[in-house]
């Protein structure tokens, strides 16, 4: 057997990875180089530039989810339900920064590493909501059940989203209200404002390129499981 | 004066850096 066949074939668009990742790095080269550090906060305030369009990727990956998870409850395509894996997947990893990133900013600031507030909590239980998706997958193995529960624990985890936006609104909390999307518009000092667009600019670019990549990757999975049920039928 | 916290700045821009990369290319090297 030669080595062309024992290797599976490469998925295009690899090279998307590599540009969303260079425009991540530009954010870095803007926020520490081109950005004035605040004067109340320190260079520990950087940390805003990554953190809040962290958890904006994290909150499109789970709209995502919920949509397709509804999508795929009235009209049964698979596609839909491995759209919704690949999002829900990549929208954990995004939580999982937001998760790292908060406390490491919260320590200098707040004088503690974690507060049980609104804000914090439910975007924990954002995760874990999140992470049992991931889990209740992998538990199940025929295809349309696993899709129909998933489906369902999909669309449970979008009101969290939506509250925890409100939430520094609703509770009295440590963590900041919004600085960018509010009524009354942006109220950030223009050059940290275009860095903090820029920045979630490029997570709605990066988020794009790793769903689109894990959704491929999902699609090749099932193509080739299905080949080999095949084989084994024959 | 700002306060002197750039180490923690550091510790959350090398976390999250790790953590995109690593995630980015074991979607990249991931072969189905």
């Amino acid at each position: 057997m030669s080595e062309h066949q024992t290797s599976p074939a490469k998925l295009p668009g690899g090279q998307w990875i590599g540009v969303a990742l260079l425009l991540i790095a530009g954010v870095y080269v803007r926020a520490l180089a081109f950005t004035p550090t605040e004067a109340a906060q320190g260079l520990a305030q950087k940390i805003f530039y990554l953190h809040a369009p962290s958890a904006w990727s994290a909150f499109v990956a789970f709209c995502v989810v919920t949509v397709c998870s509804i999508g795929y409850l009235f009209l049964k395509d698979m596609r839909l339900d491995m759209f919704a894996a690949s999002s829900a997947e990549v929208g954990v990893v995004f939580t999982s920064a937001v998760l790292i990133s908060g406390p490491i900013w919260g320590k200098p600031i707040w004088g503690a590493w974690w507060t049980w507030d609104a804000r914090l909590t439910s975007t924990l239980f954002l995760w874990f909501i999140f992470f049992g998706y991931l889990v209740l997958r992998s538990a199940v193995r025929e295809p349309g059940q696993r899709a129909r529960y998933s489906a369902v624990l999909g669309i449970l985890g979008a009101p969290l989203v939506a509250f925890i936006h409100v939430s520094v609104k609703l509770f009295r909390t440590t963590h900041p209200q919004p600085v960018v999307l509010k009524p009354e518009g942006p109220t950030l000092p223009s050059q940290m404002l275009t860095t903090l667009l820029l920045s979630f600019a490029a997570f709605t670019f990066f988020y794009v390129v790793l769903v689109t990549r894990r959704y491929a990757l999902m699609r090749a999975e099932d193509a080739r499981a299905r080949l080999a049920e095949g084989d084994d039928a024959a | 004066m700002p306060p002197d916290n750039g180490g923690y700045m550091i510790a959350a821009y090398v976390a999250l850096a790790v953590l995109y990369v690593s995630y980015a290319l074991y979607l990249w090297r991931k072969r189905p």
